[in-house]
Parts: C-alpha cells; sequence; structure tokens
C-alpha cells in the first residue's frame, strides 16, 4: 500500500488472527470476506475510530498472461480506517469477491459506511449484506446499469435528457 | 392578453387600437421605450447555479464587477424572474428539474448560459449522466463561454442580453444565438439541439412530460415514462440518430 | 419579546469543572458530550400514526442549499422529525472520465470537484500520483504547495463566511453585507493565484512531481500585502460571531454534533474539531512542508455551529500565520521532479494501489488509485476521491431531528458541503 506508512500494528493483528500471510508493498493485504467485520470491529476497539473510505473495483476476466495468472470476473473491495492521533495510522485491507457474493456491511460501527457502501453499490454493484438501506444515491432510482463497471460504455445514453 | 404571431412580447387590444389612432404615435412610441428602458435594465435573475460557475456568479454579484449596478436583483424563485442564469453542469438528475423551473418563469423571459458545461458539456459532455448543454431543452439566448468565465465575462454577456432585450422590443424577431457550427467531428452528443431541424418533436414532448410529471412519486413517473411505448421508440430513434457509436449494453 | 442586540461573548472557561473524566486521548478535554442520535432510518409509518407530518423538499433548487443538494423534511409543525438528504444531482462520472485520461490530464478534471478550494483537488490527486509512481517532489515545491494551500484555505473559509452569512440573513436581510466583505477579502486571493498562475479559479499548477507555474517577482510582497488587510479586518468578523446577539442566539447550541459521531460518520476538518476532536492531518501527519513549520490545531468544545464557525475563523488566522513564517524562507532549486510536460504520456504505472489524503478546508481529502488502466498503464485502473464533504452531508439526518426548518438552513450552511465532491 504505497502512499501510507507500514502499519506493524495492522500486519501483527493480521497475522496472529486472520491468517494473513502475504503483505505486499504496493498493495492492502488481502483478508477473506467472512472475517471482514470481525477485522473492522477488532481495529475499532484498537482505536481506528475514524471511517476513511471503501473502494470497489471491478476487474474483468483476464486469461493467463505475463501479468499475472488466469482471473475470473471478480470484485475488490478495499476499506480503509484511520486512528485521529499523532500519526495518523492508517489500517487498509481489500477483500475479494466472486460475482454475486456481497459483502457485510458496516454500517452497524461506523455510521459512514452508509453513504460510501450506498455509493459502491450504486456504481459497482457489490452488495453490501445487512445495510439498512441500499439503494442508489448518484443515479437516478430508475437507472438500469452500474457505471464504474469495466464492461458499461462512459457515453451510454439515457433517454429523454440525452 | 393575446400573443401574436409576429413573436412579440406584449400586445394588448386596447394598444393596439391607440396605435391606429393619428398622433398617438409619438406617445406610444415614448411609452414603449419606456418600457424597453425598464425591460432591459431591471433584469432580475434566476440563478441555476450548480458548480464552479455559481461561485463565479457570486464573485460577479459582489462588489467588485457589480452586478446590481445594472439594475439586476438575484431572486431566488423563478416566479419573479426574468432572467435564468444556468451556471454549471446539468445532469441527467437534475435537468427535469431545470425544465420545470424554466416552465414556471413568466413570460417575457430569457435565458443565459454561462460556463461551457451549461454551452456544451464541457469535457463531461460524453458521460452517461451529463447532458451535453442545455441548449438541447431551454432556448438560450446567449452563451457566455469561459471554465469559468471571468466576471467580466459575464457582465458582458449581460449588457449583450440588454442588446438583445432592446432589439426584440424594437421588433427584431428572437431568433437563436449566433454561435459557431458544432464541427463535424464533434458532434458526439447524441442529443440534438432545440433549433436543430433533425431534433425529433417527440423528445421535447416527452422532455415537457417528464419534467411537469414531477412530483412526490418523481422516480416512480419516470419509470414508467422510460417503459412506455413513446419512451422505447423515442430510444430507438435517437440509437439511429447517433453517429458510429453502437449502443451499449445495459446489464445489472 | 425583546432582543438583546449585544450579548457577552460565552466564558472562557466553565465556572466549575465537572468531575474529571478521563476521555480518550483524541477529544480535547470538555469537549461535548455524545448527542442523542435521531435515528435515521426511522420508519415513518410506524412513528406516530396520528401526527399529521408534513413532506417538505429542500432543494435540489433552493437559494441557500450549497449546491444541488436536496433534503426531504417530514415536519411536524415546524419541527422535522426525519431528515432523508438525496445526493447525485452534480454526478458527472469523474471517476470512469479519468479511466481513460493520462496522469497529467487528470489535474484540470479534478480542479472542479470541490470547486471552491481547486488548489486542494489538484494536490490531493497529485500526491496520490507521486506515492503511486514513487515521484520525488523538490523542496521548492513543496514550500509552494504548503503556500498555495495556506493561501486557499483563506479564500475557501472567506467564501464559506458569506454564503453561511447568506444562509443566516438572507439577500435582502442584512446578510449580503458580510457576503460582500468576504468576497472583497477573497479576490485579493484570487489576485495573488492570478498572478501566480494565470487564472483566478481552475488553476491546473501542479503536477507530478512538482508545481508548473514558479513563483514571480515581487509576488512575496504582494501577499503580505494582501494577508495584512486580511488580518486586519479579521477581528470584526470575530466579533460578529460572538457578540451580535442576532448571530448567537442563531447559532449557539444548534446542531450540536460530538466528537464520537463525527469520527463514526468520518468527519474531520473543522466540524470536528469544533466538537473537540483533536486531529488535524497538518500537525498529526505531515506531507508538503508542514513538518517544518508549526501548526496550532484550532478546537472547541461546544460542537455547535457557533463552534465551528469560530473555528474557521480561527483557522484563517492560522493560515495567515503559516504563510508569513513561510513567504520569505522558500528554497531555491526546480519546482518540479521531472523534466516540463511535452509528452503526457511520461507516466506508466503497471500495479499497485495508493491512498495519499490532505487535509482540506472540510476535512480529510483523500485519493486511492489503482495503477494499471488502458494505453499500457499511463491511466490509473480506478481511482476514487474520498471526499469530505460527503461525510459532512451525511451527518444531517442525524442531526437535524429537533430542529425547526430555519435552524435546518443554518446547520446545512455551516457544514459546509461542497455538492462537486459529494458526487463527483
Amino acid at each position: 500500500m504505497k502512499g501510507a506508512p507500514k502499519n506493524e500494528e495492522l500486519e501483527q493483528l493480521l497475522a496472529a488472527e486472520f491468517g494473513v500471510t502475504e503483505f505486499p508493498a504496493d498493495a492492502p493485504p488481502l483478508v477473506d470476506r467472512t472475517r471482514h467485520l470481525e477485522l473492522a470491529t477488532k481495529l475499532k476497539a484498537l482505536g481506528y475510530r475514524l471511517y476513511v473510505t471503501v473502494v470497489a473495483t471491478h476487474y474483468l476476466p483476464q486469461a493467463a498472461s505475463k501479468a499475472g495468472p488466469e482471473q475470473p470476473e471478480h470484485f475488490e473491495v478495499a476499506t480503509a480506517l484511520r486512528k485521529p492521533t499523532q500519526g495518523g495510522a492508517l489500517a487498509a485491507w481489500r477483500c475479494k469477491l466472486a460475482v454475486g457474493e456481497g459483502i457485510p456491511s458496516l454500517v452497524g460501527l461506523f455510521a459512514g459506511a452508509d453513504w460510501q457502501e450506498r455509493e459502491q453499490f450504486d456504481l459497482v454493484g457489490v452488495r453490501f449484506d445487512d445495510h439498512p438501506d441500499l439503494r442508489r444515491l448518484m443515479m437516478p432510482d430508475d437507472w438500469e446499469g452500474h457505471p464504474l463497471r469495466k464492461d458499461y460504455a462512459i457515453d451510454t445514453a439515457c433517454t429523454p435528457w440525452r | 392578453m393575446a400573443v401574436k404571431e409576429d413573436d412579440r412580447a406584449f400586445t394588448h387590444p386596447l394598444y393596439d387600437f391607440m396605435a391606429r389612432m393619428p398622433g398617438l404615435d409619438v406617445a406610444t412610441t415614448s411609452v414603449d421605450k419606456l418600457l424597453t428602458w425598464g425591460a432591459s435594465n431591471a433584469l432580475w435573475i434566476f440563478p441555476m447555479a450548480t458548480s464552479c460557475c455559481g461561485i463565479e456568479f457570486m464573485a460577479a454579484a459582489a462588489s467588485r464587477v457589480d452586478l446590481d449596478r445594472m439594475g439586476t436583483i438575484v431572486r431566488g424563485t423563478p416566479r419573479q424572474s426574468d432572467v435564468m442564469v444556468v451556471a454549471g453542469t446539468i445532469t441527467v438528475k437534475m435537468a427535469p428539474r431545470v425544465k420545470k423551473l424554466w416552465d414556471q418563469m413568466p413570460e417575457p423571459k430569457w435565458c443565459l448560459a454561462m460556463g461551457s458545461c451549461a454551452i456544451s458539456g464541457d469535457f463531461y459532455r460524453d458521460i452517461y449522466s451529463v447532458v451535453p448543454g442545455i441548449d438541447t431543452f431551454l432556448p438560450v439566448d446567449v452563451y457566455v463561454p469561459g471554465c469559468p468565465p471571468n466576471p467580466e465575462e459575464l457582465m458582458h454577456g449581460l449588457l449583450r442580453l440588454q442588446e438583445k432585450i432592446r432589439a426584440f422590443r424594437a421588433g427584431k424577431p428572437r431568433g437563436a444565438a449566433e454561435r459557431p457550427p458544432t464541427p463535424e467531428h464533434m458532434r458526439r452528443p447524441s442529443l440534438p439541439r432545440l433549433d436543430d431541424p433533425t431534433r425529433p418533436d417527440e423528445l421535447s414532448l416527452l422532455q415537457t412530460q417528464s419534467a411537469g410529471s414531477l412530483g412526490h412519486g418523481t422516480e416512480m413517473n419516470l419509470i414508467e415514462l422510460r417503459r412506455s411505448k413513446a419512451g422505447e421508440a423515442l430510444a430507438a430513434k435517437l440509437a439511429a440518430l447517433r453517429a458510429p457509436a453502437e449502443p451499449a449494453e445495459k446489464k445489472e | 419579546m425583546t432582543v438583546e442586540l449585544s450579548v457577552d461573548p460565552p466564558p472562557e472557561k466553565p465556572a466549575k469543572k465537572p468531575a474529571a473524566k478521563a476521555g480518550p486521548a483524541w477529544l480535547v478535554p470538555g469537549a461535548v458530550a455524545p448527542i442523542q442520535r435521531a435515528d435515521p432510518y426511522l420508519d415513518i409509518e410506524t412513528y406516530d400514526p396520528e401526527a399529521d407530518l408534513m413532506v417538505l423538499n429542500l432543494g435540489p433548487q433552493h437559494p441557500s442549499t450549497h449546491g444541488v443538494f436536496r433534503v426531504k423534511l417530514y415536519l411536524d409543525g415546524e419541527i422535522i422529525v426525519k431528515a432523508v438528504p438525496f445526493a447525485g444531482y452534480l454526478h458527472r462520472g469523474v471517476e470512469k472520465l479519468c479511466e481513460k485520461l493520462a496522469f497529467t490530464q487528470i489535474t484540470p478534471i479534478v480542479d472542479k470537484n470541490d470547486y471552491v478550494s481547486p488548489m486542494m483537488n489538484e494536490q490531493a490527486i497529485n500526491l496520490a500520483f507521486e506515492a503511486l509512481l514513487g515521484a520525488e517532489v523538490p523542496r521548492r515545491a513543496r514550500y509552494l504547495r504548503t503556500l498555495v494551500a495556506e493561501l486557499q484555505r483563506i479564500g475557501s473559509h472567506l467564501l464559506w463566511l458569506g454564503t453561511f452569512a447568506l444562509d443566516l440573513g438572507g439577500a435582502l436581510g442584512g446578510g449580503s453585507t458580510v457576503f460582500l466583505h468576504c468576497f472583497r477579502e477573497r479576490e485579493l486571493i484570487l489576485d495573488l493565484f492570478e498572478a501566480l498562475t494565470g487564472c483566478r479559479f481552475h488553476y491546473n499548477t501542479h503536477t507530478v512531481g512538482g508545481n508548473r507555474h514558479d513563483i514571480p517577482e515581487g509576488w512575496a510582497s504582494l501577499v503580505k500585502q494582501a494577508l495584512t488587510v486580511i488580518e486586519s479586518r479579521l477581528p470584526e468578523y470575530e466579533e460578529l460571531m460572538t457578540h451580535n446577539g442576532i448571530f448567537v442566539k442563531r447559532t449557539r447550541g444548534v446542531g450540536v454534533v460530538d466528537g464520537e459521531l463525527c469520527l463514526e460518520l468520518g468527519i474531520t476538518g473543522p466540524m470536528a474539531r469544533a466538537a473537540g476532536v483533536d486531529y488535524d492531518m497538518r500537525r498529526d501527519a505531515p506531507y508538503h512542508a508542514y513538518d517544518e513549520v508549526e501548526v496550532r490545531v484550532q478546537t472547541e468544545t461546544a460542537g455547535d455551529c457557533q463552534a465551528r464557525t469560530l473555528v474557521r475563523i480561527r483557522e484563517i488566522s492560522e493560515s495567515i500565520r503559516i504563510v508569513r513564517a513561510l513567504i520569505d524562507g522558500v528554497p531555491e532549486g526546480p519546482i518540479c521532479g521531472h523534466k516540463p510536460i511535452k509528452i503526457v504520456l511520461q507516466e506508466r504505472s503497471a500495479g499497485g494501489q495508493a491512498y495519499a489524503a490532505l487535509e482540506s478546508p472540510r476535512g480529510e481529502l483523500g485519493t486511492w488509485v489503482i495503477g494499471g488502466g488502458v494505453n499500457k498503464g499511463t491511466s490509473p485502473y480506478r481511482l476514487k476521491i474520498r471526499p469530505p464533504s460527503l461525510h459532512a452531508a451525511a451527518c444531517l439526518p442525524y442531526v437535524l431531528p429537533g430542529h425547526s426548518v430555519s435552524d435546518a438552513i443554518v446547520i446545512l450552511g455551516s457544514v459546509d458541503p461542497i455538492m462537486g465532491e459529494v458526487d463527483r
């Protein structure tokens, strides 16, 4: 994960309790999606009280190449929390989702997750389970499709205004 | 008050009767001049300020470039204003509301497109959620280019609008504003402009209907509208109008 | 009913200190206690079957909403029972657009997000790109970025103050006095930026690895003159906030948000600092040249609209102090880490993710960028901007219930959402 200093506390927690072994230097560590809520609860208890963001990305299916092994179509949801103290330590991690899978919502812990998760649902189409009010935020309510997916053309028109 | 074919803003049977009386030409001309002076120098502005141009509009209304010295007052309601200054990007979600507000303005009304987002959609032109220029659904009188335009440019635009008002009241027809035609290779937006002869009439009807049906259950009305036969036929027509790009698949 | 036209300022410290209860480290002692949070998902059908609730749409076009923002208010008389905000009226698909643009081309696009302080957007995006691409920023550029950021903060807070006064008094009700004064000061700042970059607005002066425009001759003395003028007028504003009876009555105790709720919602910046949260990225996680200058974080304890106003005004004077400390000591050297942009597609990234954030006038403005996009990695694969105003606007369902409609306007103004960055 570039741009933020290495977070030893997070790495120790992940290695000890979540069985994560890989900590790449240029991406946040990968955590199993079923333990996403548990990790967030533990981090909040450790002092990471500031909700930063959640980023959902859509990856198209990729054939095996020198860039990486073969990948089916999947989503990645990265979440970030911060400690509002000296140093402003950032805890960030990723969860991988297959098409149709959902990820638990953090609304019970962080009220700010509400709108961020709604926005990711709206634009990328990732479902957040147990979200109390998961509906579109940016696009009109009757919009079809999720614009930030890689197979969505940027100039998709909508009648009658475009 | 009847609005006559020759597109004048103001007619009245008594006015016409008096105008035909001999010797009253001088009196009515003076009255007309007074009314023109009032109409052009007391423009009450309704700012439809959505984004950055709204900030420059506020700066133009502030002390350095003072719009107030031209007799303008910024009104928050369309029902009491003459000019609608559309400042900022208009998105697909916002456009029906802008059209509805325009319809709520009483005649005679004028529209000023401020900033390139309102003129053509700027670099957001091709994006799924942006309307490529407000002249696709509003009759624009003055275009003020810039991103954002300097407050002095906006002042210049308002002065040109005043000239246009005076010319219109003197009898000149109120035509489309002069602007250079869009070059062929930039003719990307799928929506033809309001004065484009190739524009289908159903489009304006559909836009007015969807704007007018805004109410408590707005979103549901639009769903029904789009799923109606008119919406489908129009979608097919517009897809055919669009240049070589093939229609995108919408998948959930 | 009598209205006092002048009140004494609120006491600096409480007369009797309550029993010492050690608060958390990130909260200033004496900060406002956690408020009774309204339920944002309140089922209005079962709320009170006998109450005759009126639905009032505040927006999306309203003279007072800052941009196109819609809040659906359920009213019991004049009191708000439930508030449901709607966003997306300015969604311009910036993140999707940036997926097909080169890194250099993205700067003027994100300029338009937080359109009141464009320099911040540019800096946030370029910090993230520099982290992703591993670009070095020379020292002179870092100083210049700090100066420009602080001047932009002054301009942004002045604009906020002017529009806040409009919200309180209305254009024809006395609010325009403060509005005109603040915009007069803001024009001085915009003149400085015009001297530096050539534009009043949307500068496109930052790039990956540094800045594009260098400090012209005589700019330092222009800056100092402008700051002297602004500083001489600041006491007027602070006195307005603390002594003017009408202003105080309308803002004290209105829209209280406690520190815990702020952090859970993700709110940072002046709104959180007014609630006692002692966190400022310039001091705690320094970037640019903030580690070479002392940043005194302004906090208040009340968490209401008056506290937010006071924090912002004091931040203006703090920014003036920072600029004065740095303006004469800008080191010599290049202002950009790589050669000037003649080729747009010169930065490539194979992959990797980066997140960089800075302290904008509204809070933590961050950018999450995933590299390895189209055109052999010259575009980002995914760009996500973390806007502080999104979280600030999301606080409304928790705070508005219980207030009247006129208070709602005041609270919306003091929360300071900029819809360009909420919707992007």
